[in-house]
């Protein structure tokens, strides 16, 4: 496999690759694409084709699986064109629906199927524990589609005081990621198996690894990009 | 690894401003909340889940009388001279001529040390078993205190060795942790 790049800010990732060598660096990649609902097989097309046929924007897509890719990547200012708030805003919300529809309840079916091998007290408990997680989160992604989003897509109407919104906390949904990742380690029952115990733990760190990405995109994109409107305007 | 949780504590807005912009640029680190003094910190709601303080060095005597920090990582913050005992109170020392790179390796490096208190042992004591309980049961702080006849502030202590021995930081995690190890039971809930 060739490294073709050559973007001094995409160190890794370039428009020219195919997506399979995409994926090859970076399996999580899979997720982001599955996301913008691009479909297996990929057969040998590559970023900028994909991103072509798609109508997505290469930088931007490449962006976004950098960050995904390194969490210590940061686009820098010079990268980023407010054209790209919408495309940003309908990763975020294709994000919001894969979480909502496939992660969350993909972790709940492997935790329910350890939960069947503990007492019913074990099973009530991190059963109503994940339950209210999962909906912390979903009602979390709603405030942001009615505040964060909406501001992002209508520009004409942000100003700079908008800007504190972004200020959201995404602590708690960490926290409450270890605990149930620590629950699981720790403090299950002997009785819950421990390869089931692994699969979900597998489930749940990848949960929360994305989960961190995606407030990073919000973050370190997202938030730049409207900053770089309101200061546009002025 | 997690994220730790940071707080800033500085008279200075530069200072805490300034830090806090270099630490936000991190991967591993997120502040929480800057203050000017540690009691404004104390009070604080995020008091509860962090893991690291960095504080102005002339503070360090009231770090010696508080109780409420012990587990914590705490870096000072040095702006002028300092008296070596001071600087000896602390995990880690950034100044204001650091450049940002130094201040996180400084930062990183301190979390990584290990902490003053022995926590090799993650057996809660009997105290400690008494406040999860009635954490579990959904007490406050002050009804904590006033229910086991401590201080609020030994409360906040002691909650920050549950939190360190349980790995938990949640209230509702801690309530499972304390239904799994049969603490509590659903009727107590």
């Amino acid at each position: 496999m060739t490294k073709r790049n050559k973007t001094p800010y995409l160190a890794t990732f370039s428009p020219e690759m195919t997506l399979f060598e995409l994926v090859e660096l970076s399996p999580s990649l899979l997720g982001v694409l599955s996301r913008l609902n691009v479909r297996l097989p990929f057969g040998d097309v590559t970023v900028a084709e994909m991103c072509e046929r798609e109508g997505y924007d290469a930088t931007l897509f490449l962006v976004i699986c950098s960050m995904h890719a390194d969490s210590s990547f940061r686009p820098s200012a010079d990268l980023l064109t407010t054209d790209m708030l919408a495309g940003v805003t309908a990763y975020l919300r294709a994000s919001h629906r894969y979480y909502a529809e496939y992660m969350l309840p993909h972790t709940e079916a492997h935790l329910d199927r350890i939960l069947a091998h503990c007492d019913t007290l074990s099973q009530s408990a991190l059963h109503s524990f994940y339950n209210n997680y999962s909906r912390y989160i979903v009602a979390h992604f709603e405030e942001e589609e009615r505040s964060i989003f909406a501001l992002s897509e209508n520009p004409d109407s942000v100003t700079s005081a908008d800007c504190s919104i972004f200020d959201m906390p995404h602590a708690e949904i960490d926290d409450c990621s270890n605990d149930i990742a620590s629950l699981v380690f720790k403090n299950l029952p002997e009785s819950a198996p421990t390869p089931l115990r692994c699969a979900l733990l597998d489930h749940i760190y990848a949960l929360r690894d994305d989960l961190r990405r995606h407030s990073d995109i919000e973050a370190y994109l997202l938030r730049p990009l409207v900053e770089k409107l309101i200061a546009q305007k002025r | 690894m997690r994220r730790f949780a940071v707080a800033i504590v500085d008279v200075a807005p530069v200072v805490r401003e300034g830090l806090s912009a270099i630490l936000s640029r991190s991967a591993t680190a997120e502040v929480v909340g800057c203050y000017q003094s540690l009691s404004e910190l104390a009070s604080s709601p995020h008091f509860q889940r962090l893991d690291v303080v960095l504080m102005a060095v002339g503070m360090w005597r009231e770090l010696e009388s508080s109780t409420s920090l012990s587990g914590l990582t705490v870096i000072g913050i040095q702006s002028a001279l300092a008296e070596e005992e001071a600087l000896r109170r602390f995990a880690g020392v950034v100044t204001l001529y650091h450049s940002a790179e130094d201040v996180m390796r400084i930062v990183e490096e301190a979390v990584q040390q290990p902490q003053p208190h022995n926590f090799a042992d993650h057996e809660l004591s009997d105290r400690e078993r008494d406040v999860l309980i009635l954490v579990a049961r959904g007490y406050t702080n002050k009804e904590i205190a006033s229910e086991l006849n401590i201080s609020p502030h030994t409360v906040i202590s002691h909650r920050k060795n549950i939190v360190h021995k349980t790995g938990i930081r949640s209230v509702a995690g801690l309530t499972v942790y304390a239904v799994l190890n049969k603490l509590i039971d659903s009727e107590q809930l």
